[in-house]
């Protein structure tokens, strides 16, 4: 580890109109290394790496490879220099196919024509190499995002790259693929790649990293050997506190009534779900991803088909049946793909906030009292600490964590009585999820009922009152709110697997 | 599956299929004079330039963008090729090139103003449309100029049974076709269409395709622009207009989608030009009112943007069933 590193960044300097990105970051890599960088939502890291593959322009600093000073003013330098980017959003192009997406920045032709032969082929080869064997002629658009990630670090690991970046790739993989990305990274380190890792995860970097880089508001504050640091010690850098995992919520608040009931639903993958959610009441839905989990909630809301199963609510006194439709009405929902589903990207931060509660904000003639709007959008930004430069910015322009925030902060300025979250801390940093996870807590403290998937147990472990354990569409076992993290994992563990016919 | 959901599923895909079907059947029995070969040639002739003009336009649309000018372009770009006939003397190859040079330039122009200037395509050539149509007004004084006996035969012109410009058109949406399909050019321009910072995070050169495929729909426009001429044998104040309205309508219901990156050319460009002529020359037969058309077309439109939209829900359907995978 003493060899001279190859990449170095240094003095680095981003500003947009309001926002300082970058100031004076600092960022070394060395080949056959790979390198985490962290940092709370909004630090700057993605734009510290879009810098690095020519996406965005700095204001200041020097970027150095091998010793030769370099520009980079379009991608398509950076991938010149041997840079190769896994984007934390994604880029993917939904109507072609696996190999048109993995090789999206330079077709094979021949005569002049793509050769699609060659394509398919080669693609086939590389997915391989990570484990993947999807069909390479089927359209992105209907891949899950795990398959997707795959075809993106495909199409980066094409050009047998000097410098691979990472950014945030676990945060929908399975943990297979998570294996399986893994040992990409080790196998990269073997062909002498520098490699860059940006992630949330911390316990991830000690496994897969040697050294680790801190940003903490634009600023490189530490650069380590992984061997003389502890995850506290990466956390306390991140954010200046220490972060615990006890548990948020007494699991002894004794649940009120019965808010929702479901009977017997089935359609799609799920088979025979019965499930009551009761006010007061934090509920987590437990299960490997691919479980059904994220359908069940599709499914209450009405975004995929019901063939059979009814479904009461609890208007007043008593349970009423309810269509799934109604229920997303007065549901609080946050969904896995909150990019795709959630935001107006080219809005402002307060227009996204108050999108669901636009009814209260009116007064005469259902002209919107701005006051009242920007009263709103202040209180959610403060009280779930979204970084932005005022509540005019435009969220496309916020980092992924914050726009994440977002989403979750507008449904809170709502009020529902139930709340259905889908991974509701899905890429945001350790002190953001444990706000999340606060508020989350707080909400069932305050008569709400609520649903909660999530594929960490540490974090269901620190709120929920309840657990329901799925597996191949059905729920297959119940635990109480007193059960541990081996409870859990021996609970999927134990689930019955029938023969894969379905 | 079985054949009915089968078929049921083929005619989702292709929402213009079924009203293509539809609309042959409907004026197929209540005419004789409609299914006769004779009509049928007579129909693909009449739809050449538009076919054309619509192929042009399909490559804009393919990175999502719009062209409304390619009615203009093609007026201006026959009149400068047939003034210089008439008013200089020229040759009809060298006059013919020179048409399509305009309309290159013509389509130039758009893709600056689109990738320099950074204004929105459609408000672009809705301003293109009018300013390029002023020019052409200008050009020939609003006068019909008819083209020089030697060349107006050509509009004439035959291969056995089939027109000769039926036979052009047919090559041009082939080529294409191929252009967008087989070609680096063709799949890059697809990627924009499905979205314009994806592609350029990736790397794609996104302002000189747009600028190509605005070049593109200028040229193809104008040799739309000279068949119509020579099907006329003259040029006139009224070449060209509406045109573009009527290649937007065929793009829609040919499913190749105005937001970009969808479609395919040849069987959307053929088949939606073949619904919206079928309808007007079936009208004529019927001896239906001349403006019923416009209310049948307005129709057919929306059917195919229903059908369009029916499987929209399918595809989101279909994408979230195949996302499941096992744990
Ligand atoms: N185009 C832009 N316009 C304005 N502000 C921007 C733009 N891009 C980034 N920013 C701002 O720069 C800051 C750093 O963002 P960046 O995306 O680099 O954070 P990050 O460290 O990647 O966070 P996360 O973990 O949430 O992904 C944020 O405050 C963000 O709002
Ligand atoms: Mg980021």
């Amino acid at each position: 580890m003493t060899q001279a590193a190859y990449l170095r960044m240094e003095g680095l300097s981003k500003a947009y109109p309001g926002v300082v990105a970058l100031r004076g970051a600092r960022l070394e890599a060395r080949r056959g290394e790979a390198v985490a960088l962290m940092g709370a939502n909004g630090a700057g890291k993605s734009t510290l790496m879009n810098v690095l593959g020519g996406v965005t322009l700095p204001d200041e600093g020097s970027v150095t490879i091998d010793g030769a000073a370099v520009h980079l003013r379009s991608p398509r330098e950076a991938l010149a220099h041997g840079i190769a980017f896994v984007h934390q959003e994604l880029a993917m192009l939904p109507s072609m196919t696996v190999a048109e997406n993995v090789f999206a920045d330079g077709f094979p032709t021949r005569f002049g024509v793509v050769d699609s032969a060659r394509m398919h082929r080669e693609a086939t080869t590389l997915l391989a190499r990570l484990g993947c064997n999807l069909p390479t002629g089927r359209l992105v658009e209907t891949l899950g995002p795990g398959d997707r990630q795959m075809v993106e670090i495909a199409r980066a690991l094409r050009r047998a790259p000097r410098i691979m970046i990472f950014d945030e790739p676990t945060s929908s993989l399975t943990s297979r693929e998570k294996a399986r990305l893994f040992d990409i990274v080790q196998g990269l380190k073997r062909d002498n790649v520098a490699i860059i890792y940006i992630t949330h995860f911390v316990d991830e970097i000690f496994e897969i990293c040697e050294r680790v880089t801190v940003m903490r508001n634009g600023a490189t504050v530490a650069d380590r050997a992984i061997a003389q640091t502890s995850p506290a010690d990466v956390v306390h850098l991140m954010l200046g506190e220490a972060d615990s995992a006890e548990r948020l919520a007494d699991a002894s608040t004794g649940p009120g009534p019965v808010v929702l009931d479901v009977a017997n639903l089935s359609g799609g993958l799920l088979r025979d779900i019965n499930l009551t959610v009761s006010a007061g009441e934090v509920v987590g839905l437990w299960g490997l991803l691919g479980s059904g989990r994220t359908e069940l909630v599709r499914a209450l809301i009405g975004l995929d088909p019901i063939e059979s199963g009814t479904l009461r609510w609890r208007a007043d006194s008593e349970l009423q049946p309810i269509t799934p439709a109604n229920l997303h009405r007065i549901a609080g929902v946050v969904t896995e793909d909150r990019r795709g589903e959630g935001l107006l990207l080219p809005l402002t931060t307060r227009a996204n906030l108050s999108l669901t509660s636009l009814r209260s904000l009116l007064y005469a003639f259902g002209v919107i009292d701005r006051g009242k709007e920007e009263r709103l959008a202040t209180d959610m930004i403060g009280q779930m600490h979204i970084k932005v430069s005022g509540s005019g910015q435009t969220v496309g322009t916020l980092s992924g964590g914050n726009q994440q925030k977002v989403v979750v902060g507008r449904w809170l300025a709502t009020n529902p009585r139930l709340f259905l979250l889908d991974e509701p801390t899905r890429g945001l940093d350790v002190g953001a999820k444990t706000e999340i996870l606060k508020l989350t807590a707080a909400l069932a403290h305050a008569g709400a009922a609520v649903l909660v998937i999530s594929s960490e147990p540490e974090e269901l472990l620190r709120i929920c009152d309840r657990y329901l354990v799925m597996s191949r569409g059905r729920i297959t076992a119940q635990l109480p709110g007193t059960a541990n993290r081996t409870d859990l994992l021996a609970a999927v563990a134990a689930a019955p697997t029938p023969s894969r016919a379905a | 599956m079985s054949v009915a959901g089968r078929i049921g599923g083929l005619l989702l895909q292709h929402g213009f299929v079924a009203v293509l079907v539809v609309v042959f059947i409907v004026f197929a029995v209540f005419t004789d004079t409609f299914f006769t070969f004779g009509n049928i040639v007579d129909m693909l002739h009449a739809m050449s330039p538009l076919m054309v003009i619509s192929a042009g336009l399909a490559l804009v649309v393919m990175a999502g963008k719009l062209d409304i000018s390619v009615g203009s372009v093609a007026y201006v770009a026959a009149s400068c090729g047939t003034l210089l006939m008439l008013r200089l003397g020229w040759p009809p190859v060298p006059a013919l090139l020179a048409a399509l040079s305009v309309g290159a330039a013509l389509g130039a122009i758009n893709g600056l103003i689109v990738v320099v200037l950074r204004v929105n395509p459609l408000i672009t050539t809705l301003g293109t449309m009018i300013a390029y149509r002023g020019v052409g007004l200008q050009l020939t004084n609003a006068e019909v100029a008819r083209l020089p006996e030697g060349v107006r035969v050509l509009g004439n012109w035959s291969v056995g049974p089939v027109f000769g410009d039926t036979l052009i058109a047919l090559a041009i949406v082939i080529a294409v076709h191929l252009l967008h399909r087989r070609t680096v050019f063709g799949r890059q321009l697809t990627a924009i269409g499905n979205g314009e910072d994806v592609a350029r995070r990736i790397g794609m050169p996104v302002d000189w395709l747009v600028f190509a495929a605005f070049v593109f729909s200028g040229v193809l426009a104008a040799v739309g622009g000279v068949l119509d001429t020579l099907q006329i044998g003259a040029i006139s104040a009224y070449l060209g207009k509406g045109l573009e309205f009527n290649a937007v309508a065929v793009i829609v219901v040919g499913g190749i989608s105005l937001f970009g990156g969808r479609g395919a050319i040849l069987s959307g460009v053929v088949l939606g030009a073949l619904v919206f002529e079928m309808i007007r020359n079936g009208l004529n037969h019927v001896g239906a009112n001349p403006y019923a058309y416009r209310l049948v077309s307005g129709a057919v439109i929306f059917a195919a943007m229903y059908a369009d939209a029916l499987k929209s829900g399918v595809r989101g359907a279909a994408a979230r069933l195949l996302t499941r995978r096992d744990a």
